[in-house]
C-alpha cells in the first residue's frame, strides 16, 4: 500500500472530498474504486508507514540508548547533499565485536563476508525536480529531528513530516531562509 | 554596458499577465548584489561547437537527430550562429554563440501565466520546470529564440541513459526549457562557500560552455563585481562591446565583444534578409 500512496498525488481529506464531488457523478459505476483511490490519496498526505528493511536496524538502540550522534553514521550530513547511509564496513567497526551472536548481526556479517552492500529501503525521498542539500541546513543549526522526527525513539524509522513544498516553505519563511524557486528546484 | 541597456534597466517596471508588477533589476537593487552574466568575445570564437557539446552533456539535453533538426525542433541551449561574409574565395565565416541572454527586462517573464519563469535576485532568468504548463508564450516572446519546447519525451539509447547529470531535471514532454547559466553549478559553489564560511571567489563559478571553450571566448562573471576580470575587460573594451538586439531594451546579461571590421562592406539595404539560422 505504501507504494500505491507514494505514486498518487498527495491531497488533504478536504481536497479529496471536493475532487470526489466533482468527478464521481459521471463515473457512478466506478465510484467505489474512486472512493478507495481518494482515500489512499488522502492517506498519502500524512505520515507514511515505515518501509520494511532487509535488516531490522533499531535506531532507538543506537541513537537512543547508546546516544550515538546522528552524524557518526550519517557522515555526509554536514558537508554534502546526501546525509549518506553508512557502508557495511562502517557497521562492522563496532559489530565485528559487539553482539556478534545476534541473528540480525549475522545477516550483516553475511554481507561483510560476501562483499555485498545492504539494500536498505529508502524512507525519505524528495521528488526528482527538487534539490535538497543537507549541509546548509546543518550549518544553520537545524536539528535532525526537526524534519526526521524523534528518530532516537523509533524502532523502525518512518517519515513523520509531509516534506511537501508548503512544508519546506513554511520553515524557510519562519527562519528568513531563501524563498527563491531556484534554491530548491533544479 | 551600453547606455541603452542602462536606460532599459531604469524604465518603469513591467506588468505581468496576472496584473502583478514585476520590478526590473535596477529597482530590486541589484547593482550592489550579484548579477550573473557573461562576456563573449566574438573575435576569439572559432565556431568549434565545444560549448554546444558541453552544454548538451551537462544539462541532460535530448539528442538532436537529423529529423529533429529538419523539423527545426532541435534543442541546443547554446547554439553557434554562422554568417558568411563575401563571396568565395574571399569568404569569411562569422560566428555568434547565442544562448539565453538572462535579460534584466525579459519579455518572456511578463507573459508567463503561471510564473514558471521569473527573475531571481542574482540576475538569472529562471525556468521552473515543474510549474511550466507549456503555453509557449515565452518562446514566442523571446527575441533571441533561445527557449525550446519539448515536443517529445527525451530518450537516450541504452548506455547513455546512465550518463545523465543527477543535478539537472530531465524535462518531460510539454514544457519549455532553456539555458540556466548552469544554475546547478552556481548553487553548488554557493553551498560550498557557505559551508566553508566565506564569500564566492571571482571566477569560481563556471558554466559548462565557458569551461569547455578552448579560446576563452566565453567568460562567465558577476557583472556587478568590480574585481571580476571579465567586468574589467568589458570596461576596457567598451569600444567594441555591444549587446544583442539592444534596441529592444531587454537589458541582456551577456555582453558581446567584436572589433568592427574596417573592410566590411556596408549593405545599402538595411532590411536585406540576413542569412541567419532561424
Amino acid at each position: 500500500m505504501q507504494y500505491l500512496t507514494a505514486l498518487l498525488p498527495r491531497v488533504t481529506l478536504k481536497q479529496a472530498l471536493i475532487l470526489g464531488g466533482a468527478t464521481a457523478p459521471p463515473l457512478v459505476g466506478g465510484a467505489g474504486v474512486l472512493a478507495i483511490l481518494l482515500y489512499l490519496m488522502a492517506a498519502g498526505g500524512t505520515a507514511t508507514p515505515a518501509p520494511e528493511q532487509p535488516i531490522a536496524f533499531d535506531h532507538s538502540v543506537h541513537a537512543g540508548d547508546a546516544a550515538i550522534p546522528c552524524e557518526f553514521c550519517h557522515r555526509g550530513v554536514g558537508t554534502q547533499a546526501a546525509a549518506t547511509v553508512p557502508s557495511v564496513e562502517q557497521c562492522m567497526f563496532c559489530h565485528s565485536v559487539v553482539k556478534t551472536d545476534s541473528p540480525q548481526i549475522q545477516l550483516l556479517q553475511a554481507h561483510w563476508d560476501t562483499n555485498t552492500p545492504v539494500n536498505w529501503a529508502r524512507v525519505h525521498r524528495v521528488p526528482d525536480h527538487v534539490r535538497f542539500v543537507h549541509a546548509p541546513h546543518i550549518q544553520a543549526g537545524v536539528a535532525c529531528e526537526t524534519c526526521h522526527g524523534d528518530v532516537a525513539s523509533m524502532e523502525e524509522v518512518k517519515q513523520v513530516r509531509s516534506l511537501a513544498m508548503g512544508d519546506c516553505q513554511g520553515c524557510h519563511r519562519e527562519n528568513s531562509a531563501s524563498l527563491d524557486c531556484a534554491t530548491c528546484h533544479k | 554596458m551600453s547606455s541603452s541597456a542602462n536606460e532599459a534597466a531604469s524604465r518603469a517596471s513591467a506588468v505581468s499577465s496576472m496584473g502583478q508588477t514585476i520590478p526590473t533589476d535596477a529597482e530590486v537593487g541589484h547593482p550592489e548584489g550579484v548579477r550573473w552574466g557573461m562576456v563573449v568575445d566574438l573575435d576569439r570564437c572559432t565556431g568549434c561547437q565545444a560549448c554546444v557539446v558541453a552544454c548538451q552533456a551537462e544539462n541532460n539535453i535530448a539528442l538532436n537527430e537529423e529529423q529533429r533538426v529538419l523539423e527545426r525542433r532541435a534543442k541546443t541551449w547554446i547554439r553557434i550562429e554562422r554568417y558568411w561574409e563575401g563571396e568565395f574565395p574571399n569568404a569569411k565565416a562569422r560566428f555568434i554563440p547565442v544562448l539565453c541572454q538572462h535579460c534584466g527586462n525579459a519579455p518572456c517573464e511578463t507573459v508567463c501565466p503561471v510564473w514558471a519563469t521569473y527573475h531571481n535576485n542574482e540576475g538569472l532568468n529562471v525556468q521552473v520546470y515543474n510549474r511550466c504548463i507549456g503555453t509557449r508564450f515565452c518562446a514566442n516572446g523571446c527575441p533571441y529564440s533561445v527557449r525550446y519546447f519539448n515536443f517529445w519525451n527525451p530518450e537516450w539509447p541504452e548506455p547513455m541513459n546512465n550518463q545523465l547529470n543527477p543535478d539537472v531535471t530531465v524535462r518531460t514532454k510539454g514544457i519549455i526549457e532553456k539555458c540556466t547559466f548552469c544554475i546547478q553549478r552556481i548553487n553548488r559553489v554557493q553551498v560550498t562557500a557557505k559551508t566553508e564560511g566565506r564569500e564566492i571567489r571571482s571566477g569560481e563559478v563556471q558554466p559548462a560552455c565557458a569551461q569547455s571553450c578552448p579560446t576563452s571566448a566565453l567568460v562567465f562573471c558577476d557583472l556587478n563585481d568590480p574585481e571580476s576580470a571579465p567586468a574589467q575587460l568589458a570596461e576596457a573594451e567598451a569600444g567594441r562591446s555591444y549587446t544583442l538586439l539592444e534596441h529592444f531594451g531587454t537589458d541582456p546579461g551577456i555582453i558581446y565583444l567584436k572589433k568592427v571590421d574596417p573592410h566590411a562592406e556596408i549593405l545599402e539595404d538595411d532590411h536585406a534578409p540576413a542569412e541567419a539560422h532561424a
